[in-house]
């Protein structure tokens, strides 16, 4: 029984005493409890540092001449802490109150809680995975546990969900095709195999692995154009499971185009695939799909008006993000993307938990209907400001550093134009999110909203946790660095030489320490400066002010929500086309016509005419 | 081993037996179904035990082939008999055991379906195959209702064009080669059945035999039918019925027509079954036809994999077909419960839960989520095609399009029974009906992890299946020679074979 | 003393009959005329049958009437036709009592007619309204792409 049986047959443990109490009341404890024993059980298994080998399973199953195993590398094991991490923390904010406040408005909490330990099973399972074949029941088993977990709150979220399942079996079955192909080319479905048997691939089989591999993975990621599904799904799922989903589900197929095309396949192969006509490569062209991806969604959760919409947008936008570091190959970008992978997890997840507890005290989560709740919940408050200053890539949070060093790989590369989406892409975030904490906390408040108390203990906790992860991991980077450094190895990219505060090589420095140090420097000098000179500060209503030549008054509205950046919007607005999901429409339609036409084969009086028509064809063609 | 005959014979005589006896001792024609298929069911069983997996050729009455009626008992053949008392059993109306007639009827269905699996002669499958049409063409009518007549002419008027094809298929394969046993015919088929009539012969006796296997495109039968036929009806129809009807072909591709265009003229059906069915099925708006139209779409990936050359092919198909068998009726029994449109089915999982469940359980299945034995069977067929030409891999992308379509209207079906909303008491599945689709359920769930003894043994099976030289060898152990010799244009000499051999008591 | 062409005579009625009763099938819009039909063509394939095992200028396959075995026609495709004859019987009777209660249930044999009063009852059946190919289409219309300058703000998902 190795450190991984153990690890599993926890996860397992969890599911099935979650099946077997459904009638214990503080049962979302218990799920907390279980979930903290797996993240410990996770860190003792952290012998997985640099330069060691993996964690193999005992469990050994062979099927129809292909053999199961399963084993933990630094790769899967850096995946696997952002998993189970999301999980205990979400878990704790749906234990205590949220959890019987769902309850009372008829969700069925016992499903929710089943669905987060099912989901984090599926994803320990694949994440161990040893060979394509595990792989792909891993996959099915995390596409089908979302779904679950998606589906939990009926009506539009089912319709949601089922968009989502339409969507993830059309890429699982891309999968399948690309496994038949694995075994017709390598002969067997075990990794060594495959990517022994890589240099003897023609190229349209090469193409075909990275197509179909890609499609697969790409859907659950959200690559363009398969993310329409994501926003909507996402958004729907009650609270905690959105916190959970948006922060790594989508990484899971992050996780499998790092195996599969940069471990197995190797990016000099990828990058030798000439694209006929252009100047572009097949690795070129997955860069700018994944630039594409970043500046797409982000623009468009600019229009959202919903906060969990334009959060939900905001997680695909930011995997084109860690893409793009991952398939630029070098020390750097790659350490950027897989970093990015950890920091948003961090900072996704108290995000939605922000946006949950405001929905939670307000009842609503319409950034129109919002404002001027940082008085009322300030822990919220600065839940969402370490989250967005995280989120936008600026210091002193850890989002910075993984953008750095993906910008810094980017131009050390030698790729302006990528550099200028990366920084197009991060223009939009920075200006969306600061639409979303200021529709929510600054501004006047509201008058229906004056007595709204901060969000209870057990949903504030987790938040500022994780926010607090944010900070000390932005301030000593080095301590994920390592982490990442250990993956880079194993899955054979170029190792980034890094210390605690950031990383010093002749490509470029970066050291957190000296720059946040700074930041908190410049920021206590001034508080030195206010508080010594003698605090001449007076705290005063938010509306005894003048303004326009009146005083204000309660009920008149002096703070403009809608249309935000509404000059921006008059130049870029015609730019929305909607393209993709016209496009989405328009292969519905071909679907639904298809179906009709076939419907009426079916329903014609004289099939008789048919038969006769296919013999004679088919006596025709026998006999020439 | 002779006596697998009985399980041809025995509910046969009962079926005729049983209107008598009904109006005697009604209490007796009750139980006399199912007793004489659980005793044909134990007499498999005992054959299987004791038999050493070999192939046996048995000649009826003493008749030695070619000239008797061979019967020819392999691993295959010895499944689908197990398979047919197995099913008619669980599916026996219960509910209207009453009426002797529907009883004989599946009594006579359960005969000719036996002897359907086991014939090693072509007209014997001709002759079977027509019982197997009339039985069922009583089964649908049960109802008596007008739509279910219709229904029935319609069927019938298809599997008369069918019988057509098929005889004059049968005639052009005894004008080419003058025998009509299987095993002689595959000795003679490389030779004589190489040509365009033999190819003719083919199309006919496929389309022809296919109309049961709901080949397209002489499927258009289908949704009516089992629209308006009783669930148990529909069940064995689509469960089993279809399955001896692929078995058929099966025997025809092995042992007579190897060749190439044979195998792109059966792709070429399947992959236009899938493509109808498919397309189809996510238009209906009721759960029947939707089930409906679904088993045509599966029933062509199972034609896709009988194409691919070699016994790679064979197993894919077997385990397609095994699992449908299994999956399949059990839909159909849940749906019995549920009638009319989908829109009536929302939140009845509420007031059903073991009866939703299943239901998402065997939708899983179907579109193949491991690790249910339905991805494994899947699995077998995207390996088959994926190491074949372009043809071959056209039919994967459109086999594994069709499973995103499956997923999408069978879980939109999900999506209603879950629904939110608070249901009236709604009717329910039947509790016979539950207990059959949870027995399927639990056979499903501990199949999972005994996969890897499974594909073997169906592997073997299939080789075996697929061995034309083996087929051979065990009906003429002399070394393959027949009673008759080929001569000039194939018309046997009747001379060469002496006195004729005296019938044997 | 066989006239030349007999056998050409033979072939020619069997696949005659042949192509009359499946015309006759795929073109009548009677249901008792498509029964009849059916009979006509199961006729042609038992001729045809026949045909295949015929040996011209052969003897009945009788034994005992003093004729070489040589010279007698194939008893097999004859014995095969008989049981292929009695099925097409006991069918065609199967077929005729169906089409007295579907005339008794609609009054009408115009298969037409009967396929569409069955869609109407299967449908009536499960509650949903009976789709025909006149009336409007079932559910909605296919969206249009909208031009870009038709677009407004607000982003939708």
């Amino acid at each position: 029984m190795t450190a991984l049986d153990n690890l599993l047959l926890l996860a397992l443990l969890t599911v099935l005493l979650l099946l077997a109490g459904r009638r214990l009341s503080s049962l979302g404890w218990y799920l907390t409890i279980l979930f903290g024993a797996q993240f410990a059980g996770l860190l003792m298994m952290g012998a997985l540092g640099y330069g060691a080998p993996p964690v193999p399973s005992s469990l050994h199953i062979g099927v129809m001449g292909q053999v199961m195993q399963w084993r933990f590398d630094a790769l899967s094991w850096l995946f696997a802490l952002i998993t189970v991490g999301a999980g205990l923390t979400s878990s704790w904010y749906l234990a205590g109150d949220w959890g019987r406040h769902y309850r009372q408005r008829g969700g069925n909490l016992w499903l929710l809680q089943l669905a987060l330990a099912v989901n984090v099973f599926s994803m320990l399972l694949l994440l161990a995975s040893g060979d394509l074949l595990s792989l792909f029941i891993g996959w099915e088993l995390v596409s089908w546990s979302a779904f679950l977990l998606m589906a939990l709150n009926g009506a539009d979220a089912m319709r949601a969900a089922l968009r989502y399942i339409t969507y993830a079996m059309a890429g699982a079955m891309a999968m399948m095709a690309g496994l038949g192909l694995v075994l017709h080319t390598a002969g067997s479905l075990q990794y060594a195999d495959l990517a022994a048997a890589v240099p003897t691939l023609s190229s349209p089989q090469l193409w075909g692995l990275i197509l179909l591999f890609g499609m697969g993975f790409g859907v659950k990621m959200g690559l363009l154009p398969l993310h329409l599904w994501q926003a909507r799904a996402y958004s729907e799922t009650p609270g905690p499971g959105a916190s959970f989903l948006g922060a790594v589900s989508t990484r899971m197929g992050l996780w499998g185009l790092i195996l599969v095309l940069v471990q197995l396949v190797g990016l000099v192969p990828i990058a030798d695939l000439a694209i006929p006509y252009t100047f572009l490569d097949a690795r070129e062209l997955l860069m700018w799909v994944a630039a594409l991806t970043i500046i797409l969604p982000t623009y468009t959760a600019l229009r959202q008006n919903d906060a969990r919409m334009l959060l939900a947008w905001h997680g695909i936008g930011q995997g084109g993000y860690m893409l793009l570091g991952v398939l630029m190959g070098d020390a750097m970008g790659s350490a950027g993307g897989l970093m990015h992978a950890f920091n948003y997890a961090t900072y996704q997840a108290p995000l939605f938990m922000a946006v949950y507890a405001v929905r939670y005290r307000t009842g609503t989560s319409d950034l129109n209907r919002l404002g001027g709740l940082v008085t009322r919940m300030p822990l919220s408050f600065l839940v969402m400001l370490v989250g967005i200053i995280g989120l936008a890539g600026l210091p002193p949070m850890n989002g910075f550093v993984s953008k750095w060093l993906i910008y810094r790989g980017l131009i050390n590369d030698g790729q302006p134009l990528l550099f200028i989406a990366a920084v197009v892409g991060t223009f939009g975030t920075i200006l969306s999110v600061y639409k979303l904490i200021h529709n929510t906390f600054l501004g006047q408040l509201r008058l229906e909203h004056v007595e709204v108390r901060e969000a209870p203990w057990s949903m504030t906790v987790p938040m500022l946790l994780l926010s607090a992860v944010v900070f000390v991991t932005g301030y000593l980077p080095g301590l994920v660095l390592d982490w990442v450094a250990a993956a880079q190895q194993a899955v054979g990219l170029p190792v980034l030489v890094h210390t605690l505060g950031g990383v010093e090589s002749p490509l470029g420095s970066l050291d957190m320490i000296w720059v946040s140090s700074l930041m908190f420097a410049g920021f206590g000098i001034g508080a030195l400066l206010f508080y010594a000179g003698g605090n001449r500060s007076k705290a005063v209503h938010q509306l005894d002010n003048y303004a326009g030549g009146h005083f204000l008054s309660a009920d008149v509205r002096y703070q403009y929500s809608d249309h935000f950046y509404a000059g921006l919007m008059r130049h870029i607005g015609p730019l929305y086309r909607n393209s993709f999901q016209w496009l989405e429409g328009a292969l519905g339609t071909t679907v639904e016509t298809l179906g009709a036409a076939m419907r009426a084969f079916y329903r014609q009086h004289h099939p008789a005419i048919y038969l006769l028509a296919v013999t004679t064809a088919g006596l025709i063609w026998v006999i020439l | 081993m002779s006596q697998i005959a009985l399980t041809i014979a025995l509910p046969f005589l009962a079926a005729f037996l049983l209107p008598v006896i009904g109006r005697v001792y009604e209490a007796l024609a009750r139980v006399l179904g199912p007793l004489v298929l659980l005793y044909c069911l134990w007499l498999v069983l005992q054959l299987w035990g004791t038999g050493d997996g070999h192939p046996v050729a048995l000649a009826m009455g003493g008749f030695r082939p070619p000239m008797g009626i061979t019967l020819y008992v392999d691993r295959l053949a010895l499944l689908f008999t197990l398979l047919v008392s197995l099913m008619t059993l669980l599916l026996w109306p219960w509910q209207r055991a009453a009426d002797s007639r529907e009883c004989a009827l599946t009594l006579l269905l359960a005969g000719s379906a036996s002897g359907l699996a086991l014939s090693g002669d072509l007209f014997n499958i001709y002759v079977f195959y027509e019982l197997v049409s009339v039985a069922s063409f009583g089964l649908v009518a049960v109802h008596r209702s007008g739509a279910a007549f219709v229904a029935t002419l319609r069927y019938l008027v298809i599997s008369g064009f069918g019988t057509v094809l098929a005889l004059t298929g049968i005639a052009l394969v005894y004008s080419q080669t003058g025998t009509l046993n299987l095993a002689q015919l595959a000795q003679l088929a490389p030779d004589l059945l190489a040509g365009p009539v033999g190819l003719a012969g083919f199309l006919f006796m496929l389309l022809g035999f296919g109309v049961k296997g709901e080949l397209f495109p002489v499927n258009t039968w289908v949704p009516e039918v089992y629209a308006t036929a009783p669930a148990r009806a529909s069940a064995l129809l689509a469960g089993l019925v279809s399955k001896l009807s692929l078995l058929v072909v099966l025997r025809l591709l092995v042992l007579l027509y190897q060749q190439e265009q044979a195998l792109q003229l059966l792709l070429l059906l399947g992959v236009l079954g899938v493509i109808s069915g498919e397309l189809a099925a996510w238009r209906a708006r009721d759960l029947k036809r939707m089930l409906a139209f679904s088993s045509i779409g599966q029933l062509g990936a199972m034609f896709i994999a009988f194409s691919i050359p070699g016994n790679a092919g064979l197993l894919a198909g077997l385990a397609l077909a095994l699992h449908h068998l299994l999956v399949k009726p059990a839909l159909f029994l849940l749906a019995a419960g549920w009638p009319g449109a989908v829109e009536r089915l929302r939140g009845l999982a509420r007031g059903g839960p073991l009866a939703a469940g299943l239901f998402v359980l065997l939708a899983l299945s179907l579109i193949g989520v491991p690790p249910l034995p339905g991805f494994w069977a899947k699995m077998l067929l995207v390996v088959g095609l994926a190491g074949q030409e372009s043809g071959y891999l056209l039919a994967l992308a459109v086999v594994l399009g069709a499973a995103v379509l499956e997923a999408s209207y069978l879980f939109r079906v999900v999506a209603q029974l879950y629904h939110r909303d608070e249901e009236a008491a709604r009717p329910r599945p039947y509790l016979l009906d539950l207990g059959s689709a949870a027995l399927a359920g639990a056979v499903l769930l501990s199949a999972v992890p005994f996969i890897s003894p499974l594909g073997d043994w169906l592997a073997g099976t299939a080789a075996q299946a697929g061995d034309r030289e083996g087929y051979i060898i065990t009906v003429f152990p002399a070394a393959g020679r027949p009673l008759y010799s080929a001569a000039g244009g194939g018309k046997p000499a009747l001379a060469a074979a002496g006195p004729l051999p005296e019938p044997k008591p | 003393m066989m006239p030349a062409g007999l056998p050409f005579l033979f072939y020619a009625g069997a696949i005659g009959l042949l192509v009359i009763g499946i015309s006759g099938i795929v073109l009548s819009r009677n249901l008792f005329r498509i029964i009849l039909a059916l009979a006509l063509a199961e006729a042609g394939a038992n001729l045809l049958l026949v045909l295949a095992g015929w040996h011209w200028g052969g003897s009945a396959p009788i034994l005992g009437q003093g004729k070489a075995l040589e010279t007698m026609v194939d008893p097999v495709p004859q014995a095969l036709v008989l049981t292929a004859i009695v099925i097409g019987v006991g069918i065609q009777a199967l077929a005729l009592a169906l089409a007295v209660r579907a005339y008794r249930a609609y009054g009408t044999l115009d298969m037409r007619r009967l396929r569409n009063r069955m869609n109407r009852d299967i449908a009536a059946a499960a509650g949903i309204p009976a789709e025909s190919s006149r009336d409007a289409p079932a559910g909605g219309r296919p969206t249009p792409p909208v031009p870009a300058a038709h677009r407004s703000g607000g982003g939708r998902a």
